[in-house]
């Protein structure tokens, strides 16, 4: 049996990005952590290029990578400073949440069996001046939402953590 | 329906670790886990189905992933700043230790 280069690829960007996930669940050590982050991330952004869209694995890149995961890595270096033991993280791992997850995952696949045949795999490039036009066009109520939320964001941020004011 | 299979492994591991962990910070981690898988299954669908002959409009794929990215920022920056005013407060970070609801 052969594998076509695009099947390579999509699963090697599978394999990062799974690893990735588990070293996030599963990892005792809080920098492993903020890495395994960051390496689902970036095959997140993976994802994108093999959809063809090239400009959100940009953004994903710009936004978490650099944003999401500096912030993440910022927060661990405030809370998580004690002492000279690096700092473990705990986990409770039941058969209760084995279950959960278990069954959404095959719920969700059931669910999603026509969808999945049904798939054609040729890949709309999103390309910056479509997307323009998606956003000022037919998405712009999401577009102006989503400003109006952004600042609410950045509010709610600065109030809370703006410290005691006593 | 690989995709799918992969999209939604992601999902549950996500899941399985917002259900175990017990750091605020690693909860948070594992939610961002989740809106990737999430993420990674509707641009992926999006971006190349042709379900009952209706495509999807080109740019409106990136677009909605785009809108998913905004809102995933603003729910990790949010989220970030409440554990370290509950660290700062309280002193702890594990969530089995903030049970109430007066603080």
């Amino acid at each position: 049996m052969s594998i076509s280069m695009i099947e390579l690829v999509f699963w090697m960007i599978a394999a990062a990005s799974l690893l990735g996930a588990l070293t996030v669940v599963f990892t005792r050590d809080v920098t492993r952590m903020a890495l395994g982050l960051g390496v689902f991330l970036l095959s997140v952004a993976g994802w994108f290029v093999y959809f063809s869209q090239t400009f959100l694995a940009a953004a994903q890149v710009f936004v978490y990578v650099g944003g999401v995961l500096v912030l993440v890595l910022f927060a661990i270096m405030l809370v998580h400073r004690s002492g000279a033991g690096r700092p473990a993280l705990e986990s409770r791992h039941t058969i209760d949440s084995i279950m959960v997850a278990v069954a959404v995952f095959v719920l969700v696949v059931s669910a999603l069996q026509d969808v999945g045949s049904a798939l054609t795999v040729t890949p709309l490039p999103g390309s910056p001046d479509a997307i323009s036009a998606a956003l000022l066009g037919p998405m712009l109520p999401h577009f102006e939402a989503l400003g109006v939320l952004l600042l609410a964001a950045l509010a709610a941020v600065i109030v809370i953590s703006g410290g005691e004011r006593s | 329906m690989s995709l799918v299979y992969v999209a939604l492994a992601l999902f549950c591991i996500g899941l399985y670790g917002t259900l175990t962990r017990r750091d605020i910070i690693a909860v948070l981690a594992s939610v961002e886990v989740m809106l990737g898988g999430a993420t990674v299954l509707l641009v992926g669908l999006s971006a190349t189905s042709n379900l009952a002959g209706v495509s999807t409009p080109p740019g409106e794929t990136s677009g909605v992933g785009l809108v998913i990215l905004v809102l995933a920022a603003a729910e990790a920056s949010v989220g970030l700043a409440l554990m370290l005013a509950v660290a700062r407060r309280l002193n702890t970070t594990r969530i089995d230790e903030l049970d109430e609801v007066s603080g």
